[in-house]
């Protein structure tokens, strides 16, 4: 206790340096602080957009079909495993897909397109499916007065084929027990525009995938959307527990699209290397007061080594007041931080132009609240503020008394 | 009588080859319990290096120190930190206080640093503190006291400890002369009535007419010594 007490009334002492040195400690927790909370928002919105629309959480697969996915490579769906997963504490939804490829003819003309089955109800709980129709209406598991299924085709297969919702879509293909696939199809809606990720997508009812495709019960991924994007190694660990058999497995989002995962990790870590150089220009500064602080005090460490006080103690007093000023920096800077990064998660910065990926909007960079973004720059300015501080206590322990008393 | 502290051979060097000093040179000496004595000489003499070695504040160049039947130049940084600690009192000219820390705080580090528990080091900083008279002084911090009272706030943290030995350089030179002989009456008290060994370094007529014992230097060696009835 009376170190600390001596540490604090030690960095008190001149008391404009302290205030300097904490203001820019403080000014330094803030920027990291902020920038982390405005760089995890974005990265947050991408993420959970991303995954909701794409990947899921986590996916129950055959083994092998996430690095290589075939049309034969597909598993027979019971309704106890999909309810058992359904079940779990976390699971928002489930929904079946089956994906595989076509020729797709219009009344003159071909295209290759990507087949989607999907169940309606699950899949518009599940992804933004339901939210990107530009024309016409969203999928039906029925199909409609003339016994037709409805499909949604992609903007691009729309304007190939010259196709409009209304027409007609045959698509040829293969089936999985080897026969050629072929079935006329009418178009109930369009999705997206062009350019987007759906523009090549022919998207049916599951029923009529698995027909098409002479796929019967079965399915080629069952997608799981989670509580959280950043649980779902933890709920793909779940679910593989309870899966039956060698053949089925679980995988995260960050397996499923690991390309993508491991591209926004590169690139959140090279963010961070700005994060690192403001620290750093505040280390100099730090290490600027510390060295002077020390320096001053050279005949008092010389005292207190005189009438008794360890190497070590003497070391640990200056830590200790090094730690000190950038506790007090931290929870100064923390106090501005967080009505700003309130802010920027509340409000957020409006984009000059606002961005539509696949129908839709990004409006706002918004900031993100969490125990990181207050917790991980004080851990970093603690953990500097301390490595700063070992040269000067380093050299305040190994002096010699009788020479430092000289300087007094 | 067994020394208390005890010098053999001491030797201190600055310096090499022509520009060779020798601030102390082979000199032996023992301290008895209970002793009050002064060093003295000119200025230059050595006899602030001669108490800097006695209390392992420098290491000879040459030579032992012996300080409660052990070898003080032979210890560690840490080994003479916590012999300091627990076996030498120091009084310094310029009192040397921690300016943060207020009489009582400056007193009882020492002890804490001893581990010594809070309500004993409080019960005996109190009572040091009322016995070189400072009592309702404690909370005060040094620049709130005289050059006086922070000599005898320095005087109690050299005492409160307990130690074998207090050391004393030139510990009246920087007080007028009625408050350095009332200080050096203080400290005489202390010498007879509780048995506490002083060794000053000084040129203070003043302490030479108290002490006990004059050891005078000259050029880094003994030039003589003198008892007397204190």
């Amino acid at each position: 206790m009376m170190m600390l007490k001596l540490a604090f009334r030690n960095i008190l002492r001149n008391r404009r340096r302290t205030l300097l040195t904490v203001l820019s400690m403080a000014g330094g927790y803030l920027l990291v602080s902020v920038q982390l909370s405005v760089t995890e928002g974005s990265y947050d919105q991408v993420l959970d957009f991303y995954t909701r629309d794409t990947t899921g959480h986590v996916q129950v697969t055959v083994d092998g079909f996430v690095e290589t996915p075939t049309l034969y490579k597909a598993f027979s769906l019971t309704d106890d495993l999909q309810q058992a997963i359904d079940a779990l504490p976390g699971v928002q939804a489930t929904a079946p897909r089956i994906e595989s490829s076509a020729l797709g003819y219009g009344d003159t003309r071909s295209f290759p397109v990507s087949v989607r089955g999907v169940d309606p109800e699950r899949e518009a709980a599940l992804s933004y499916l339901a939210d990107k129709v530009s024309a016409g209406r969203y999928l039906s598991s029925e199909p409609d007065d003339q016994g037709y299924a409805g499909v949604m085709i992609g903007a691009q297969v729309a304007r190939q084929l010259a196709l409009d919702v209304g027409d007609e879509l045959i698509l040829v293909s293969q089936g999985a027990d080897g026969s050629l696939a072929n079935d006329l199809y009418r178009v109930q809606g369009i999705v997206g525009q062009p350019g987007d990720v759906e523009e090549r997508w022919v998207v049916m009812p599951l029923a009529a995938a698995q027909s098409f495709f002479v796929l019967p019960g079965e399915v080629h991924r069952l997608v799981i959307l989670g509580a959280d994007y950043r649980s779902a190694p933890r709920l793909a660990e779940r679910i593989g527990e309870m899966l039956p058999g060698q053949e089925l497995t679980a995988s995260s989002w960050q397996t499923v699209a690991r390309e993508f995962h491991e591209t926004m990790t590169a690139d959140k870590e090279g963010g961070m290397i700005t994060l690192y150089v403001i620290v750093f220009l505040v280390c100099i500064g730090v290490l600027n007061t510390v060295l002077m602080s020390v320096l001053e005090r050279t005949g008092e460490f010389g005292v207190l080594k005189a009438i008794g006080t360890s190497p070590a103690r003497l070391f640990w007093l200056i830590v200790l007041e090094t730690l000190l000023l950038a506790v007090i920096a931290c929870l100064l800077g923390g106090l501005i931080a967080l009505p700003i990064n309130l802010w920027f998660t509340l409000q957020g910065i409006a984009l000059a132009e606002p961005m539509e990926i696949s129908g839709i909007v990004f409006s706002h960079y918004r900031g993100q609240m969490s125990a990181y973004v207050f917790g991980f720059p004080m851990l970093v300015i603690l953990i500097a503020a301390a490595l700063i501080a070992l040269m000067p206590a380093f050299r305040a322990a190994r002096i010699v008394p009788v020479d430092a008393m000289r300087t007094l | 009588m067994s020394s208390v502290i005890e010098t053999r051979d001491v030797s201190k060097h600055y310096g090499e080859g022509d520009t060779l000093v020798k601030a102390l040179d082979r000199v032996s000496l023992g301290i008895a319990p209970g002793e009050f004595t002064a060093i003295v000489g000119p200025s230059g003499s050595g006899k602030s290096t001669l108490l800097q070695l006695m209390g392992g504040l420098d290491n000879p160049t040459h030579g032992q120190v012996h300080l409660a039947n052990k070898d003080i130049t032979q210890m560690s940084g840490r080994e003479l930190s916590d012999f300091r600690r627990d076996h030498i009192g120091f009084i310094f000219q310029a009192y040397n206080l921690i300016p943060v820390l207020t009489a009582a705080e400056n007193c009882e580090y020492i002890m804490l640093l001893q581990g010594v528990p809070e309500a004993e080091r409080r019960e005996r900083v109190y009572a040091m503190l009322e016995r070189v008279g400072l009592a309702g002084r404690e909370g005060r911090f040094p620049h709130q006291l005289s050059g006086g009272q922070q000599q005898r706030v320095a005087v109690a943290r050299a005492m409160v400890s307990r130690p074998n030995i207090i050391l004393a350089d030139e510990p009246t030179a920087n007080l007028d002369s009625q408050t350095g002989s009332d200080l050096l009456d203080m400290m005489h008290d202390l010498n007879r009535n509780e048995g506490m060994t002083f060794v000053f370094s000084t040129h203070d007529p003043m302490i030479m007419e108290r002490a006990s014992r004059l050891i005078r230097l000259k050029d880094g060696c003994i030039d003589s010594e003198s008892e007397r009835e204190a």
